[in-house]
């Protein structure tokens, strides 16, 4: 068995050993795992494709279509179903990207040490302090628009509190006694890294994930809201923006099976993801249950 | 003192030179296509083609752009807007102000309440109040906030009429006074502010609450239960005042989370702020724009930063000792 999946086995078990799962992580999950499915199974739970003209333009809802249809005549309960693989994919591929860099860049820097590791940690400082979204706008702006380039983005600007913790806690891993135990009886770099550190910083690689996620989720809806995301790729947000672009929306009741949905949706979904990792944090530091 | 404000100059040389090299770095060109008749992109008008040559002198060496960047950045020269044809710097100069105002009230609101509310919910933890509050915290901070935006443009604006749908202030108003022009602003800025004072709300009540929780279990809380100190006195002399260090520490990026919400709030309630701004821009590919907004909320959000260093050296009689010396 692999190291990586022996930690996952070990986490686990420690998640369930744990006294009290709290009811809110516990509905996080099961939200999150909910959304899972209907993105797995959306072409069996969708009415129609999502970008079929199914309708009329603007129906309301009805029996052929649950949720009416949009200017364009197409499901909105399927584009909806659909969305979902949107969210959950740039959620999941930006937290990966997030996390495998600000791993890199953390153990990197408290393994090493040093000059490299202030050179690291001064450009997390400046990167912790630009503001995130002006800069995200201004590099989706030049580099276009599309979903690979959104996860990019957003991997590219978030890792560097990933970055810190992973850091935090190689140093201090590094410093326990049986970590030099095993370098003094001969133990490289890549063995200490890989038998001793990578367990103590495990922990922090789910929260991270599960952080990561929750805001790349949040930036992809709010990049498609603001029409920097992929115009093709039909997400929550661009749902939201497509529906707010008919002209007064907001005076008939049309926004209720509109713009109501799609935002309750993405509002569950970054919620759940939160809990999520509200549960994991407090498993990490025990301190804050109180 | 004096380190903080070499690291604030050093950030903000990162940030011009980020500002001057993405834009050429990045693959696609996006900048020559502008001038490219074979692109897409290209821009029609002669006399705004003529600016961005000017400006962004992309047949020169690249050093020599640097420092030509550098110079018109000092100088306020930002360049001219595609789409409108006028100064950056002009454009920025009519925007900035809705924005501070809008994200100067809102975090006003929050702190004043964020502090009061969690010092309150930490003192009665576990009662069904402080419950209550963290749960809705939660929510009010990590909601997307256009949709708790729309939600109450929708109640407020839309069904029951009592605000403005949009806009900073009525469209061609003439004011019998400076008081009816200020009852307007006002009455334009209601839901944007609390949309922004509820989202940065959840994030300042939860901080404020749990390190108040924090310091309410350290040793010399329980000395001065021990002396008899007053209740009042307990909580806000001995906790709610060290809890200050860490609210005035996250104030900077709190200040940033402003202005993320205030991008989102601007463009979904047509406040004309920079987040409108910036929000026109990308619809037009109009770069020198783009960058400029991001200079100007840069350093804004840089020098709060440095401000937040410097009142918590105040507050913090220990980092003030450091300061000193």
């Amino acid at each position: 068995m692999s190291v990586l999946s022996r930690q996952a086995v070990s986490v686990v078990r420690r998640l369930r050993r744990a006294p009290d799962l709290e009811l809110e992580t516990a509905l996080g999950g099961a939200v999150l795992g909910l959304f899972l499915l209907v993105a797995l199974a959306a072409p069996l739970l969708a009415p129609y494709g999502p970008h079929a003209f199914s309708g009329l333009s603007l129906g309301r809802p009805s029996a052929a279509h649950p949720l009416g249809t949009n200017d364009a005549g197409q499901d909105i309960l399927s584009e909806l179903i659909y969305g979902a693989r949107i969210s959950l994919a740039v959620g999941l591929g930006a937290a990966l990207g997030t996390v495998a860099l600000g791993l890199l860049v953390g153990a990197v820097a408290g393994y090493a040490g040093g000059p490299l590791d202030a050179l690291l940690m001064r450009l997390v400082d400046v990167m912790l302090t630009l503001p995130r979204l002006p800069l995200l706008i201004l590099l989706a702006a030049f580099l276009g628009s599309g979903l690979v380039q959104t996860v990019a983005i957003i991997s590219l600007l978030f890792w560097p509190s990933t970055a810190r913790a992973v850091r935090a806690q190689v140093m201090s891993a590094r410093r326990r006694s049986y970590v030099k135990m095993a370098r003094n009886f001969g133990g490289g770099a890549g063995y200490v890294l890989r038998r001793h550190i990578l367990p103590a910083v495990a922990p922090l690689i789910a929260f991270g994930l599960v952080a990561a996620a929750g805001r790349a989720v949040a930036m992809e809806a709010g990049l498609a809201f603001l029409g920097l995301g992929d115009p093709t790729a039909k997400s929550w947000g661009l749902m939201m923006r497509f529906a707010l672009n008919l002209p007064g929306l907001l005076l008939t009741d049309r926004w209720l099976w509109w713009l109501l949905p799609p935002g309750l949706c993405l509002t569950l979904l970054i919620l759940a993801l939160t809990y999520l990792g509200m549960g994991l944090e407090r498993r990490l530091h025990p301190g804050l249950r109180r | 003192m004096r380190s903080r404000i070499v690291a604030y100059l050093v950030t903000l040389w990162v940030v011009l030179t980020l500002n001057f090299l993405l834009p050429r770095l990045l693959p696609g060109d996006p900048l020559s296509a502008l001038l490219d008749p074979e692109s897409s992109d290209y821009v029609f008008d002669a006399e705004v083609r003529a600016a961005l040559e000017a400006y962004y002198g992309l047949d020169r060496p690249l050093a020599e752009q640097y420092l030509a960047y550098l110079k018109g950045a000092v100088t306020g020269d930002l360049g001219r807007s595609i789409r409108l044809n006028q100064p950056v710097a002009g454009l920025l100069a009519v925007h900035l102000p809705w924005t501070l105002l809008l994200t100067g009230t809102a975090l006003g609101l929050a702190a004043l309440l964020g502090l009061l509310g969690g010092a309150e919910a930490a003192w009665k933890r576990g009662s069904a109040a402080d419950r209550l509050l963290t749960a809705a915290s939660v929510v009010a901070g990590n909601a997307p906030v256009y949709f708790v935006g729309m939600m109450l443009l929708i109640l407020l604006g839309a069904e029951l009429g009592w605000l403005p749908l949009a806009g900073g202030r009525t469209p061609f108003a003439r004011y019998d006074g400076p008081l009816a022009a200020i009852a307007d602003l006002g009455r334009h800025l209601v839901l944007p502010a609390v949309t922004l004072t509820l989202s940065l709300l959840g994030v300042q009540f939860l901080l404020v609450r749990n390190s108040v929780v924090g310091i309410l279990g350290e040793d010399f809380m329980f000395v001065a239960r021990a002396k008899g100190l007053r209740p009042a006195r307990l909580k806000w002399s001995h906790a709610v005042r060290n809890a200050l260090l860490p609210f005035v520490a996250h104030l900077a990026a709190h200040a940033g989370l402003a202005i993320t919400g205030a991008v989102f709030i601007e463009t979904l309630f047509q406040y004309p702020g920079m987040g409108r701004l910036i929000f026109e821009a990308v619809g037009a590919r109009d770069y020198p724009v783009i960058q400029g907004v991001f200079l100007v909320v840069a350093v804004v959000v840089l020098t709060a930063n440095l401000l937040a260093d410097g009142l918590n050296a105040r507050l913090d009689p220990r980092l003030a000792e450091e300061v000193g010396r």
